[in-house]
């Protein structure tokens, strides 16, 4: 029955085995007398990046095919996009091996960030209603517990219970837009649903298809609460500050491609019209506005982090409301970029530690061009980037989007994504401002970081600066991704 | 010989790349060896005048065409490339940067005490930065560079500055560049959706429509005048310009304001010329009151580099009057009033830099009777004093002469006001020189009567060669603008 359509699974199959073992692994010997206890993070930590790498390399070998009745699809858009989530996943891994930040049962948490990077690639890869649901249930759970995942915390446990509440709550909404699309078209294949929906004006209006227009809706409500837009980003500063920093790290990451990636197939390829593109519309430009405005107020980094993460959702949204194929590359390249800077940040805010406390307000960073130049550097040309400021990548992305939506006619859009840009701009210079410029009575020493992270850093950096030199790369991808959509 | 080699060493490129070179290098040598970096510093920016003096001397006066172009393919499926190429207009902006920059390099040596490393990186890196916002000739490209000056521009200005309020300084700078920088964005994406492309020759041929010229001329305009600057957004240059250190007034004076100015003359003015008749009044006004404003608000400052600052202001808006006079002589009038200028302010920031690193203050009341403690610093000052109220047989004479002449030609009412100006600078040039250099002998400056070292009148020495020599035989300047400037008129059919 299924001849050759576990040869489209292989990289799964693959990271499912070897979560499991590492799972096995790593109950064993962490309660191995005989060793003492072992804490097992680097151990874990190093083996999961050598699959994670193996996993790469499979998925760079795969073919364009269908499988398991088309509820598996495998295109550019699978292609590029599982080799980036999987390029995303291994430098997430890169900043948790430092095992001395970590509490005692971290290799537990490395091995639930594998198992949602699984069901992270079967949702870049769905073709199905059902597929999507749960892979994406799949992928919440694991993140429910992780950003729980520090017992001792008060704020870990509150995250937790929050995004779980509302990860639930959002689940339903998206479970509900399902049932409907289904019951009213009798399909769940995106395939299927696509020929039903190629020319279909779904008003809200006409009797027989206001259920659908209410499905497309109810579905959007889902993913936009995933994806922390705006109407729906209540949990999403509380979440990103509670949980462990390097689970924050991954949740402002990794969730992103693979959501975005689902959202494109569903929308822009299943459900192509033109009735749900107001509500992304209006989506991105409060996302943007709230963003900028909200991120001002900030003392605490991560809250601050969480509010520019939402700002750039709502710039990527700019992508989806255009829904051209010039709107999907843009998205594309906004969104590689925007986790390039993320990385970047966070590996710099898990770097910056003393002995027991770890690096929490901003005011904190006082003095830092003093003792850790280079870091400095890195992180005001982060920053920088981040702003959109011109030769670093930030700009390239933000450019390519406004230009995106000049392209489709939506000129308020690219006004206002102009306008908030250079708003917060005024909150990442003041981190550079604070580090360079202001001279606080206590100076923080901090740790030295380790070589892993400190490679990451300057891998990232150098993409970041050097990005503008030759952008083709990128753009010759993300360009055959939408096509591979569109077509 | 030299012939037979140029076809190695004529490229564009490698001026933008050498003193991007000599960064990377300075990046990789440790903090400690300050001698070799300042050396490296001194010699890459020196190398990179001299490379730059090279595309002088080649340069072929009778064609208006972009000379020693290149064109690099940067986006793969659309029409953007790193494309550059210098005509007459943009020359000599290029020989001033790369004039500039081994003087900043100078300055810093012995006054900059923290991260002197840095410094010359900085210092370097905007200098390439520069020199490619001057040649490209690509619309997003130029807007790329020329925003990415934002950069070390903020980072100069507050670590290097002088006082708290740098940060302020640096931040009203940052801000009112990017507020100018969102229409300009949007200005690009707009043509560039519009006609495919945003190579500046081909857009130069583009003929808009009446009303989307008006607009793109709107957009330019909220950008470049930030920069040049006009009177409603010049706030940020007196604070930038008192709070950055010395060199980095150096470089804010004499060639970011060129920026502003520069982008009038190359996309204003020829992009859209229904729109600049139209909008010439506008700049008429703007400039005038800028002019006067500016000068009388000069008088009244305590503030050295204030005072020279709000100079800077009205010699700019002359610059702009001249410029939209749109004639040859007005054109070109400003193009030498702005190199005049550049070399002028510099030099006068430059001698306030002087006396600051010897009394730690920039009031005025603290100064006097400085002609008893140091001589030549107050000869070399003098010079360049009258050469900012534009003595005849200085720079700035034969500039705002042929500002003037271009000025009467569209419009006297223009030309005399413009000409107040004249008289205002010449008010406080010397209420300023009279209150530093003569009067009673301050008592606290007793102790401190250093007059200037060798390296610092090494360093006005270029200034004042340059200043007599424009003044006196301007024909080398303008005989290399002549066919551009003349294109220019024509193209927008001026005349």
């Amino acid at each position: 029955m299924f001849e050759h359509d576990f040869l489209g699974l292989f990289p799964e199959i693959l990271l499912t085995n070897t979560t499991l073992i590492l799972l096995i692994y790593g109950v064993v010997f962490s309660t191995y007398e005989k060793y003492d206890y072992p804490p097992l993070v680097r151990n874990v930590g190093w083996l999961g990046l050598l699959s994670v790498l193996i996993t790469i390399l499979l998925v760079a070998a795969d073919t364009p095919m269908t499988a398991f009745q088309n509820t598996i699809i495998k295109d550019d858009l699978t292609y590029y996009g599982q080799i980036f989530l999987l390029l995303c996943m291994a430098s997430t891994i890169v900043m948790c091996l430092d095992f001395k930040l970590s509490c005692s049962n971290v290799f537990e948490t490395i091995v639930l960030i594998f198992f949602s990077t699984c069901s992270m690639l079967l949702m870049i890869s769905a073709n199905d209603l059902m597929v999507m649901y749960l892979a994406i249930e799949l992928q919440s759970l694991c993140f429910y517990v992780i950003a729980a995942s520090r017992r001792d915390s008060e704020f870990s446990t509150e995250a937790g219970l929050k995004y779980f509440i509302l990860g639930a709550f959002s689940s339903g909404i998206l479970l509900f837009g399902c049932s409907m699309i289904y019951g009213l078209t009798g399909v769940t294949d995106f395939e299927e649903l696509a020929k039903i929906f190629a020319g279909y004006e779904i008003t809200l209006f006409s009797a027989q298809s206001s259920g659908l227009f209410l499905g497309i809706l109810f579905i959007a409500v889902g993913f936009l609460f995933k994806i922390t837009a705006v109407p729906f980003h209540m949990w999403a500063p509380d979440v990103y500050e509670g949980s462990p920093t390097m689970v924050t790290a991954f949740f402002s990451i990794a969730p992103k491609i693979a959501i975005l990636a689902n959202m494109l197939r569903v929308f822009l390829y299943s459900f192509h019209d033109s009735t749900w593109q107001p509500f992304f519309y209006f989506c991105s430009i409060a996302s943007m506005i709230l963003g900028a405005l909200a991120a001002m107020a900030q003392n605490k980094v991560k809250r601050l982090l969480a509010y520019s993460s939402i700002g750039h959702v709502g710039y990527l949204c700019i992508g989806f409301s255009c829904g051209s194929i010039e709107g999907i590359q843009s998205l594309l390249i906004g969104l590689s970029i925007y986790v390039l800077m993320t990385i970047n940040v966070f590996a710099i805010v898990l770097t910056l530690r003393q002995k027991h406390n770890r690096f929490k307000y901003i005011a904190d960073l006082g003095a830092l061009a003093k003792t850790n130049p280079l870091l400095t550097l890195t992180l005001s040309i982060t920053m920088f980037s981040y702003a959109g400021i011109p030769p670093l990548a930030g700009f390239c992305s933000k450019f390519y989007l406004f230009f995106a939506a000049l392209g489709c006619g939506a000129h308020s859009l690219a006004l206002i994504g102009v306008v908030t840009s250079v708003i917060s701009c005024f909150y990442y210079i003041r981190l550079v401002k604070i580090m360079y410029f202001d001279t606080p009575k206590i100076w923080i020493l901090y740790e030295p970081m380790d070589r892993e992270k400190s490679l990451l850093l300057a891998i990232t950096l150098f993409l970041l600066t050097l990005f503008f030199l030759y952008p083709s790369p990128l753009f010759l991808v993300t360009h055959k991704m939408a096509l591979s959509l569109c077509l | 010989m030299l012939e037979s080699l140029a076809p190695f060493y004529s490229n564009l490129g490698g001026l933008i790349l050498c003193p991007l070179l000599g960064s990377i290098i300075l990046f990789v040598i440790p903090d400690s060896r300050i001698r070799l970096i300042r050396s490296i510093g001194l010699c890459t920016s020196l190398i990179t005048f001299l490379y730059s003096l090279f595309f002088w001397v080649r340069f072929d006066n009778s064609t208006a065409k972009f000379q020693f172009v290149e064109t690099i393919r940067w986006l793969p499926d659309s029409n953007i490339n790193f494309s550059i190429g210098i005509d007459g207009i943009s020359l000599f902006f290029v020989v001033l940067t790369t004039f500039l920059i081994p003087i900043c390099i100078l300055v810093g040596w012995s006054s900059i005490e923290s991260y002197e490393k840095e410094y010359m990186i900085a210092f370097l890196i905007c200098e390439s930065i520069m020199i490619a916002v001057f040649c490209m000739l690509d619309l997003l490209l130029f807007y790329v560079f020329f925003e990415s000056v934002l950069i070390p521009m903020f980072i100069i200005i507050g670590i290097w500055g002088s006082r708290q309020r740098k940060i302020k300084a640096a931040y009203q700078f940052f801000l009112y560049t990017l507020l100018g920088s969102v229409f300009m964005l949007l200005a690009i994406l707009l043509i560039f959706s519009g006609t495919g492309t945003t190579d500046v020759q081909i857009l130069l041929t583009t003929g808009f429509s009446e009303r989307r010229q008006i607009l793109l001329w709107i957009a330019f305009f909220a950008f470049f005048s930030v920069k040049v600057p006009m009177v409603p957004v010049h706030i940020w240059l007196p604070e930038a310009h008192v709070e950055a250190p010395t060199a980095g007034s150096v470089i804010l004076a004499g060639i970011l304001l060129k920026l502003g100015t520069y982008g009038f003359l190359r996309f204003n003015i020829p992009m859209c010329p229904v729109a600049t008749l139209y909008f010439t009044p506008l700049i008429y006004t703007l400039s005038v009151i800028a002019i006067i404003y500016t000068s009388l608000t000069t008088i009244r400052q305590i503030d050295l580099k204030k005072n020279i600052a709000y100079s800077s202001v009205a010699h700019m808006n002359f610059g702009t009057i001249g410029m939209f006079s749109l004639n040859v002589q007005g054109i070109e009038g400003s193009i030498l009033l702005m190199l005049s200028h550049g070399l002028v302010s510099s030099a006068l920031f430059l001698c306030v830099g002087a006396l600051y690193d010897r009394h730690r203050t920039r009031l005025v009341k603290y100064y006097g009777g400085l002609v008893s403690t140091m001589p030549i610093f107050s000869t070399i000052f003098l010079f360049f004093i009258l050469a900012n109220m534009s003595l005849p047989g200085t720079s700035s004479f034969i500039g705002e002469f042929l500002v003037l002449v271009g000025a009467f030609e569209r419009n006297s009412l223009v030309a005399v006001l413009a000409a107040l100006g004249m008289i205002l600078g010449a008010a406080y040039s010397l209420w300023l020189y009279n209150r530093v250099v003569f009067g009673n002998f301050k008592p606290n400056s007793l102790q401190k009567f250093s007059d200037l070292n060798r390296r610092e009148v090494l360093i006005f020495l270029p200034f004042i060669v340059g200043v007599i020599w424009m003044g006196v035989y301007p024909e080398v300047f303008l005989e290399c603008m002549h066919t551009s400037v003349g294109n220019l008129v024509q193209h927008g059919k001026f005349d």
